[in-house]
């Protein structure tokens, strides 16, 4: 479905939805659950080494788009996705796809940290085990302190790997679960509201570790703080009601956005 | 400013800031209108008014500065929010800088008085200043209706004051050349000559600032410009 003829959300959505570099590309994607729709006929690229922020308003259905991406949304009963999205031209939503290693090749975030009751070693490789990519101890010890080091953790917690990971700080707990994330060499990283749980200074390493890890991976952020997609992405799309109402450069949204309804979100107006 | 925001308390510092400003304008306004006034009638009482006045203009400026500084810092403006506090503080900067012009045009008045300056024939200063003061009276319209085609016109409008003080530049030097006598008073009014075409130019960077308020874009074309009072050499 690469026709742009074919694509009846382009004329609903403001902006370039496509990308030169796409990575994963969402074709006129529906998402209900049970009678409702809670995404309506969205196309967008996500882009090789881009970070790119979801925005709306609660409700708006970026966080189900996000989970769309690496089919999160299977864990759920009533809820149907169509429609197409593929990464590197293959669709994820094929039958012969397992979404075991889909999900190491999409990695996510999650709003709270979610440390499993490990030590802070076992944490991170939990995934390199499961998915047989370490050769042996040893490697597998380079893999954990290389990824600790991507996530920026490793100076803080080199001399107690085997405390438990759930004794970290909530910051801490974070970005432990980024170098979990990156353990299995993801092409891309789902964060759903990576910070809301954490304090400015914690914060802002998230935000730091995401524009670090931005030149390696794409990475998709859905975030309700305006300040932060401004921070941390390129680019920047705006959800309101299922629909995508505008996608720009975050610095064109951020300064003079063309939809109305994004001007009146992002300036915090009624209407 | 159509709709309201959801925090109400941010929609009253926005009015509060642009009232400020519009004060700042209308004031500034006065006061280059009354010193071209006092130019063609020479009461000093009225000259003094405008010379002591400038501070008005010093204060509106400071507040208006203060107001934006707190907006930015507290509120975090996005889009055309934060375009109207950037121009309120660049415009409210022009405004301040006029306002020196027209006391600079008052103190020149007032030593032209002295040297008895009807003596100087030729220039119309007057006429001047009062084009000045309509594209000033249509820019500040402009930025309340935030409309950009009238900011244009203003912006475009500048070329005739130019035409205007390269004409007058030649006139006050060859009177000079006649008579030298006539040199301190052909300098001053050079000098007011200039600062009203500077009025205008300053005039012509509010029109742009009204532009990107309305379009969130810079005009990209060059601005037509006819002063060649630094390129002739008078014969």
């Amino acid at each position: 479905m690469n026709n742009i003829n074919d694509l009846k959300s382009l004329e609903l959505t403001v902006g370039d939805v496509f990308s030169k570099n796409a990575r994963l590309k969402a074709r006129n994607v529906n998402v209900f659950y049970g009678n409702n729709k809670a995404i309506d006929n969205v196309t967008i690229d996500i882009g090789s080494k881009e970070v790119i922020s979801f925005i709306g308003p609660s409700g708006c259905g970026k966080s189900t788009f996000l989970r769309c991406f690496n089919r999160m949304n299977d864990t759920i009963d009533s809820c149907v996705v169509q429609g197409e999205i593929t990464i590197d031209d293959e669709n994820i939503y094929d039958k012969k796809i397992d979404v075991v290693p889909l999900r190491a090749r999409i990695g996510m975030v999650f709003q709270k940290p979610n440390p499993f009751p490990k030590s802070i070693y076992d944490n991170v490789a939990y995934g390199p085990r499961i998915h047989g990519l370490s050769e042996n101890k040893e490697h597998l010890d380079v893999i954990v302190e290389e990824s600790l080091k991507r996530a920026g953790l490793w100076q803080e917690v080199s001399d107690r790997l085997q405390s438990p990971g759930t004794g970290l700080s909530g910051g801490q707990q974070q970005r432990l679960c980024i170098a979990r994330a990156i353990a299995v060499s993801p092409e891309v990283i789902l964060m759903d509201e990576p910070c809301s749980a954490l304090d400015p200074i914690a914060t802002a390493k998230i935000e730091d570790l995401i524009h670090e890890l931005g030149n390696d991976y794409s990475i998709v952020i859905v975030t309700h703080s305006m300040q932060q997609a401004a921070r941390v992405s390129k680019r920047t799309a705006y959800f309101h009601l299922g629909k995508l109402i505008e996608v720009g450069k975050t610095k064109e949204i951020f300064t003079r956005p063309q939809h109305h309804q994004t001007e009146a979100y992002i300036s915090g107006k009624i209407g | 400013m159509e709709n309201t925001h959801i925090h109400s308390s941010f929609d009253n510092d926005l009015n509060k800031l642009n009232d400020n400003l519009l004060k700042l304008g209308n004031t500034a306004l006065d006061q280059f209108d009354n010193c071209i006034n006092n130019f063609g009638t020479q009461n000093l009482e009225e000259i003094e008014k405008v010379i002591g006045g400038d501070i008005i203009l010093d204060d509106l400026d400071d507040r208006v500065q203060k107001l934006g500084f707190e907006i930015i810092a507290l509120r975090a403006p996005q889009a055309a929010d934060l375009r109207r506090i950037i121009v309120a503080l660049k415009i409210a900067t022009i405004f301040e800088r006029i306002g020196d012009y027209s006391r600079n045009i008052s103190n020149r008045t007032k030593l032209l008085i002295e040297l008895n300056y009807s003596d100087l024939p030729g220039v119309n200063i007057g006429k001047m200043g009062q084009k000045t003061f309509t594209m000033m009276e249509d820019v500040i319209e402009s930025y309340v209706n935030e409309d950009d085609k009238l900011a244009v016109k203003v912006r475009n409008s500048d070329v005739k004051i130019d035409k205007m003080h390269t004409q007058y530049y030649l006139e006050i030097v060859a009177s000079m050349q006649r008579n030298k006598k006539l040199a301190p008073t052909g300098a001053h009014l050079l000098f007011i000559a200039k600062n009203i075409e500077r009025v205008a130019d300053y005039v012509t960077d509010i029109a742009e600032q009204v532009y990107f308020l309305v379009n969130g874009k810079v005009l990209s074309d060059l601005r037509p410009k006819a002063d060649e009072s630094s390129l002739i050499i008078p014969e």
